[in-house]
């Protein structure tokens, strides 16, 4: 008894504890509050390790005992010691791994631009099994953003992330490139069923009271029934048929108490009753995206926005504005709350930690990419020096443009908090953890 | 005695301190005046070289003239900058300060160039959104300044107040505009656009010739493009990426 009692204390104080449970999916858990449990660092001491990649990491990573997990734009999945930062085994895919996985019963699960949708052995991670979606693409349309020429189809650069997986009661649940949302046996990889939208659909699903809650680029969001993919209801979002820049739900919902909280490209962050889809209110971002998604504790909700770069803090029952803060650069990585402190990346190659109650920056830590800030691409006060990125909208410069930006170690990554340590991605490659 | 000697002496050599002085002062005035006017002189040109931005070499030319006051543009090949005007150019010696009317953006001022005349090149600091980078210009030519289009007196008809609407992004949007004519000079415009805001737009240029209208405004990135028809002008408001048609009618 005594013996035990040492064991649970030994291996909680070292951080392996069920705090490191339970937080193995894209924003916590299949509700996808954003809210982690434990400790977190309310100061910055130190970068406990960085994790070198071959390519940009854009997802997140998740915990599952004393390791981390994630995939790189490089093409690899990873396992990482969480403590040391030593590589476990890596598995490669054929396409860039834009999604964070999830994790249940000694399987990963996660998806790649190669199309494929893959179930890893956790232990070695050798395949189990892969399924073959339509194809992935990233949204595009004609003009897009104004782009020219005009009735050349543009790829969107800012269509970052793949859908990440929500695994529920032996099913396994994701969006994907050819418009379709996919629930497949977690055990064999079998199509269960798969739901048809108008368009990409690369926000991630998320699960409460036996429904799929997600949100397609066709400016729909959806409700389905998880056991029958039977559609619910559905919510229609902006439209923008003059530059498709105010159009479809990159966010991913968080639901809490009845309440389905996403974000919209047409600016808006929407509340939506769970059972119905009946709008609650909206919360006007005047035409900047809300590519966050939102995390959901204790009556609040907490989101960010890419053009305007502001931070929020609203109240979940009436959307009214409880903080605003200027977060220098777009944001489109999702807050982690854990406790009084929210984690949040910034596009411009840092990673905020703010107080929760006020919004205030406690601290932040900036990528050396972000400090050499090569081709100027941030000012001084570290915000996107536009003369020196968006100069030209002709044919491939607005790409150019993005890369030139994410040339500064961009944080799209939503923080994973775990043992009091924050692990998260960068453009630059690396994964860093800091505590 | 210590006290007269140290008195008196300097008392004695005052007169002749001063002397000099004045001398050294009017030979200084007259050699900085020399050299201004060298340095003046020798500024004029095309001027060519690169700033070292950090990993990114920015190629810069700029042109500086004298004919009753300074006058000159920039170009920065590769950033969409041609023949942008110089702004509150000011020489001090050797000394050049200008500022470049291009590259502006949201919470971005337009840039400011610190420069010093030392061994016929040009060298000083590019100052950009808070960043400062070295850069030297080597002279390779008479200058080339280019001459900014100006506004113009609009025609009789196109006087007085009009309005319209057009929506952009799902949002509805009123225009007044109010062209008025000052005698020979060029005309000025209330240009006045309420969206979810009162936009009083600071307008930047008018230019009318035959029956097409052009009214710029810089700061908010928007150009309206329109035709005198009927006695309404029909038209485009230009903003960023986006082309919206927009009928100006006289008011009711």
């Amino acid at each position: 008894m005594k013996l035990s009692l040492l064991v649970i204390l030994f291996v909680d104080l070292c951080g392996f504890g069920l705090g490191a449970h339970g937080q193995a999916m894209f924003r916590g858990n299949p509700a996808h509050t954003g809210v982690y449990s434990g400790p977190a660092p309310r100061q910055f001491h130190r970068v406990k390790w960085k994790f070198p990649t071959g390519n940009r990491i854009v997802a997140s990573p998740v915990i599952e005992g004393r390791t981390i997990f994630f995939g790189s734009d490089d093409g690899n999945v990873y396992a990482v010691d969480s403590e040391t930062g030593r590589q476990i085994w890596k598995t490669k895919t054929r396409g860039p791994v834009s999604a964070t996985p999830a994790i249940a019963n000694g399987t990963l699960y996660v998806g790649s631009y190669d199309g494929n949708f893959y179930a890893l052995n956790l232990e070695t991670g050798a395949l189990k099994w892969k399924f073959a979606t339509g194809g992935e693409r990233r949204f595009e349309a004609k003009g897009l953003h104004g782009w020219q020429p005009k009735n050349q189809t543009i790829a969107d650069p800012f269509d970052i992330f793949l859908s990440s997986p929500v695994v529920v009661d032996g099913a396994v649940y994701f969006g994907s490139g050819d418009g379709y949302v996919y629930c497949l046996d977690a055990n064999t990889g079998q199509l269960n069923w798969k739901f048809k939208t108008g368009d990409v659909v690369h926000a991630s699903p998320a699960f409460a009271d036996n429904t799929i809650f997600v949100g397609s680029w066709d400016s729909y969001f959806y409700a389905i029934d998880a056991k029958s993919g039977k559609e619910k209801w559905r919510f229609h979002g902006g439209e923008d048929a003059l530059i498709h820049n105010q159009v479809g739900f990159q966010s991913s919902p968080a639901i809490m108490d009845g309440v389905v909280y996403t974000g919209c490209r047409d600016a808006q962050l929407y509340a939506l009753d769970a059972a119905s889809g009946k709008e609650k209110w909206r919360f006007d971002n005047q035409l900047s995206w809300v590519i966050t998604s939102p995390a959901v504790l204790d009556g609040k909700v907490y989101f960010a926005t890419s053009d305007s770069a502001l931070y929020h803090v609203a109240e979940a029952a009436t959307g009214k504005s409880l903080v605003k803060e200027d977060g220098r650069a777009y944001m489109f990585s999702s807050p982690a709350v854990v406790n009084d402190t929210v984690f949040i990346g910034v596009f411009n190659g840092t990673l905020v930690a703010r107080d929760a109650a006020t919004g205030k920056v406690l601290w932040d830590f900036q990528t050396d990419a972000s400090k050499e800030n090569k081709g100027w691409v941030l000012t001084a006060e570290r915000r996107f020096n536009g003369p020196l990125l968006f100069f030209d909208n002709w044919k491939e410069g607005p790409l150019i443009a993005q890369d030139r930006q994410i040339s500064v170690g961009s944080v799209f990554s939503s923080p994973l908090v775990a043992n009091g340590t924050v692990y998260f991605g960068s453009t630059d490659s690396f994964l860093y953890a800091i505590d | 005695m210590s006290e007269i000697q140290l008195v008196s002496r300097p008392n004695r050599s005052f007169l002749g301190f001063t002397i000099a002085a004045v001398i050294s002062f009017a030979l200084h005035v007259a050699g900085a005046a020399t050299e201004a006017t060298e340095a003046a002189s020798e500024l004029q040109g095309r001027w060519s070289g690169t700033i070292q931005i950090p990993g990114h070499e920015l190629v810069l030319v700029v042109d500086l003239a004298r004919e009753a006051n300074w006058s000159g543009s920039a170009t920065l090949p590769g950033l969409n900058v041609k023949g942008a005007p110089l702004t509150d150019i000011k020489i001090e010696g050797a000394d050049l300060y200008f500022g470049i009317q291009a590259m502006t953006g949201p919470s971005v001022e337009p840039p400011k160039i610190k420069a010093r005349l030392s061994n016929k090149k040009l060298v000083g600091d590019f100052l950009q959104g808070g960043n400062s980078a070295r850069f030297a210009l080597e002279k390779i030519g008479p200058p080339q300044v280019e001459e900014m289009p100006r506004s113009t007196p609009v025609a009789k008809e196109f006087e007085g107040e009009w309005n319209g609407g057009y929506e952009l992004l799902g949002y509805p949007r009123k225009v007044t505009l109010k062209l008025q004519n000052h005698d020979s000079q060029p005309a000025s415009a209330d240009f006045v656009i309420v969206g979810r805001k009162v936009n009083n737009l600071p307008v930047d240029r008018i230019t009318q010739q035959g029956n097409f209208i052009t009214i710029e405004c810089n700061a908010f990135g928007i150009t309206y493009e329109g035709r005198l028809e009927n006695g309404e002008i029909h038209g485009t408001v230009l903003q960023g990426p986006s082309e919206v048609a927009l009928v100006l009618h006289r008011p009711k």
